[in-house]
């Protein structure tokens, strides 16, 4: 068989199992929660949603945006054969970010690379912070 | 300023890639999600019976972007597999498609049955 043997026979594969654990990240165990993991943040202009979606085209994503959310839903498929190993997450994943902040709806963006979906979201003029000259008298 | 480097060279966090090993008529199939990593930031090597993929992902956040949220970030991905010899390792293909690397490992061809010939002593 060719059936990857790492776990009982490949010694030097365990050691490095033994590192992964020990080097683990603090963003570690937030990867197993939910899926598919996001990043969100922000600047000045807008508000960015990222997610780790591996193998899922950008038109099997289903994104609705209402006032306070952002909804990301889908699906992922497995793909067919006979199994020896099946690690990867399959099936249908939702998702649903609170958005605080007014957006400008007609000009939300989403791009996907190299299976990293982000969703660009311009938050509205009047959010946007301003700055005032002041005039001394 | 020593302390500066010290940070620049911290290797970042590795992780075992979620792996999906099966077989098809074809030969075996190997998918390993590899989020955020690109052609020229991934390594498959193949020495003697196992197969290693390293990949690392640079992420690239806007110069004032604050996070509030962070669930993946900068990575190494690592992964080895033991192949058997079955496997015709000269024409294991690889194809990485949307942060999904597929392995395609077909089987050696069958070994035809030889006569042996016997010469008299």
């Amino acid at each position: 068989m060719v059936i990857d043997f790492n776990t009982l026979y490949h010694f030097p594969s365990r050691l490095d199992r033994v590192f992964e654990e020990f080097f683990k990240s603090p963003m570690g165990d937030d990867r197993r929660l939910a899926y598919p993991p996001l990043n969100l943040s922000n600047d000045d202009e807008n508000i960015y949603v990222r997610a780790e979606l591996p193998g899922v085209e950008l038109a099997d994503v289903e994104l609705t945006l209402s006032d306070k959310t952002l909804v990301l839903k889908g699906e992922r498929a497995a793909p067919q054969g006979k199994y020896y190993r099946q690690e990867r997450q399959s099936g249908v994943f939702h998702r649903v970010v609170n958005i605080a902040v007014p957006v400008d709806r007609d000009k939300v963006k989403a791009v996907m690379t190299d299976g990293i979906l982000t969703v660009t979201l311009p938050k509205a003029e009047d959010v946007k912070p301003r700055s005032i000259n002041i005039e001394i008298a | 300023m020593s302390e500066i480097v010290k940070k620049e060279d911290r290797s970042p966090a590795r992780y075992r890639p979620a792996t999906d090993i099966l077989e098809r008529e074809d030969g075996f199939h190997i998918f390993i999600d590899l989020p955020g990593v690109s052609r020229e930031n991934l390594h498959i090597d193949l020495q003697d019976d196992e197969l290693t993929v390293r990949g690392r992902t640079i992420l690239t956040p806007g110069q004032n972007e604050r996070f509030s949220e962070m669930q993946f970030g900068e990575c190494e991905y690592v992964r080895s597999i033991s192949i058997t010899d079955i496997v015709d390792r000269d024409k294991i293909k690889a194809n990485l498609v949307g942060g999904v690397l597929e392995l395609h490992l077909p089987k050696v061809e069958k070994v035809l049955p030889r006569k042996i010939e016997i010469t008299a002593g």
